[in-house]
């Protein structure tokens, strides 16, 4: 049997490759800038999962919730509240997005059946200009 | 090793001076058919409307592209709730917490509208782009700034009025107007008219820069000399149409010139496309009466095209260069004796 043994300048190259390899996935590796929630209520396998979710001013409608990865989602009721349509396990992510508001992940833990979330505003200033494509004309005195 | 430092130094070299000319080879008809193959979605499930734009193409610039040519097909420029901000901020711009308050009470308001009737104004433009993108894994970013149209009073301009995108492909930062490039107001009823206009989509830096200055430096994108306030307030009028049709203005940078009778004025463009003499005209308006004329001459050295225009008789005018019927830029012009 043939047996490549490596010699110390290869191993270098070896490792030197490999940590090439880990800073390229840390660099690649998409960040959302959104916080984890998690929370603490007893469960455990597969369970039901329900919640509300409101801003700092009470509870939000139509705020959009679904398993990260999958096409599993429903939105919330007039009291902000909701029943997740399809049972939950530990370590699935759900996304909760609504327009003009940061996006929660909340990561499902071994514990918990219900979330309660606040969402906070995107703070960006609200501009614009319309090009109405109208010609320039100066302005004259006479 | 050393093909590899190469690349990587190819890589940091090539970052800047970015636009729609390095995705010459791709062809966006794909995702312009997705994009417009859902004119019915709503705003509630963002990151599902994200991944039906996107997930059939197989470029970060076809992904982006879905995105950005859904949102200029179905967001409707609001053009009420612009005159409404217009208004609150310039009425409270001396008194930071009624400013606050109302940027944050109308916030509310921009958002909601989006969401259910999906009118906006050019901020809610330049958030759902990036928040779609964000959701396909693309890089994109809200560019807040000033711009300046034909109608901009560059006398009081004194708060940003304007934002677009920025976003991220293989590496490089481009620009793109989705306000401006969704349509315009019709010129009697003022509704908003869908017109889609593609010359806004990473568009040349150095075209953008004559009507869009942003706040943070970085977001020029130029490699060159970047323009101070003054030289953007004082810089020509260019329309949607100039993005149409122009790869570069290049001369003159300033809107107003003093001249003689009898002088000419210089005006130098790179076209995006070879033209015919006959297409090129002047609007020459004196305040009491308006004509048309042909420059006095025309040259064209490739797509660089060179016009002089002579003034015979002294006056105030205002210049309007239309290439076909359409509106390129507009330039005023002293003339004395």
């Amino acid at each position: 049997m043939k047996v490549h043994v490596f010699t110390q300048k290869q191993s270098f190259k070896v490792l030197g490759f490999i940590g090439f390899l880990i800073m390229a996935l840390l660099a690649f590796n998409p960040a959302y800038g959104q916080s984890e929630v998690t929370t603490t209520e007893t469960a455990s396998g597969e369970r039901t999962v329900k919640g509300v979710i409101s801003d700092e001013k009470g509870p939000l409608k139509d705020v959009n919730i679904i398993q990260k990865g999958t096409r599993n989602g429903t939105v919330t009721n007039e009291k902000g509240e909701f029943t997740f349509p399809v049972k939950l396990n530990t370590g699935d992510i759900l996304l909760i997005t609504y327009l003009g508001y940061e996006t929660q992940r909340v990561k499902i833990e071994d514990d918990t059946t219900f979330i309660d979330i606040v969402l906070t505003d995107d703070l960006i200033e609200i501009i614009g200009t319309l090009d109405t494509g109208k010609p320039y004309k100066s302005k004259r005195k006479n | 090793m050393k093909p590899l430092l190469i690349s990587l130094l190819f890589f940091w070299i090539n970052v800047s001076f970015a636009q729609i000319s390095d995705f010459n080879h791709i062809d966006f008809k794909k995702a312009d058919s997705i994009a417009l193959s859902y004119p019915n979605e709503g705003l509630i499930n963002l990151p599902e409307l994200s991944l039906k734009l996107t997930s059939h193409l197989n470029t970060d610039v076809e992904r982006f592209r879905a995105i950005y040519r859904w949102v200029c097909a179905n967001i409707k420029n609001d053009y009420s709730l612009y005159l409404k901000n217009k208004y609150k901020r310039e009425r409270f711009k001396d008194d930071s917490i009624k400013f606050k308050n109302w940027n944050t009470d109308f916030r509310k308001k921009l958002f909601n509208k989006l969401l259910r009737k999906k009118q906006t104004i050019c901020t809610g433009y330049a958030y759902l782009i990036k928040v779609l993108a964000e959701f396909s894994d693309l890089k994109c970013e809200v560019v807040q700034g000033y711009d300046r149209v034909s109608t901009t009073d560059t006398e009081n301009l004194t708060l940003p009025n304007h934002s677009w995108n920025a976003v991220k492909l293989n590496e490089k930062w481009y620009l793109c107007d989705p306000t401006w490039a969704s349509g315009i107001p019709h010129p009697e009823t003022n509704r908003f008219t869908f017109n889609y206009n593609d010359g806004f989509f990473l568009a040349n830096p150095k075209l953008f820069a004559i009507n869009h200055f942003p706040i943070e430096a970085k977001w020029w994108l130029l490699k060159g000399d970047i323009p101070t306030f003054e030289e953007f307030l004082n810089a020509p009028v260019i329309y949607g149409n100039a993005y149409r049709k122009l790869e570069l203005h290049v001369a003159p940078k300033q809107m107003h010139k003093n001249i003689k009778v009898s002088e000419k004025v210089i005006f130098k463009y790179q076209l995006k496309e070879p033209l015919d003499k006959s297409k090129i005209r002047f609007v020459i308006d004196s305040g009491s009466n308006q004509r048309k004329v042909k420059p006095t001459s025309i040259r064209f050295k490739e797509n660089l095209l060179n016009i002089e225009q002579q003034f015979d008789t002294s006056g105030f005018y205002d210049l309007h260069f239309y290439i076909d019927n359409d509106l390129i830029s507009t330039y005023t012009v002293e003339v004395n004796n």
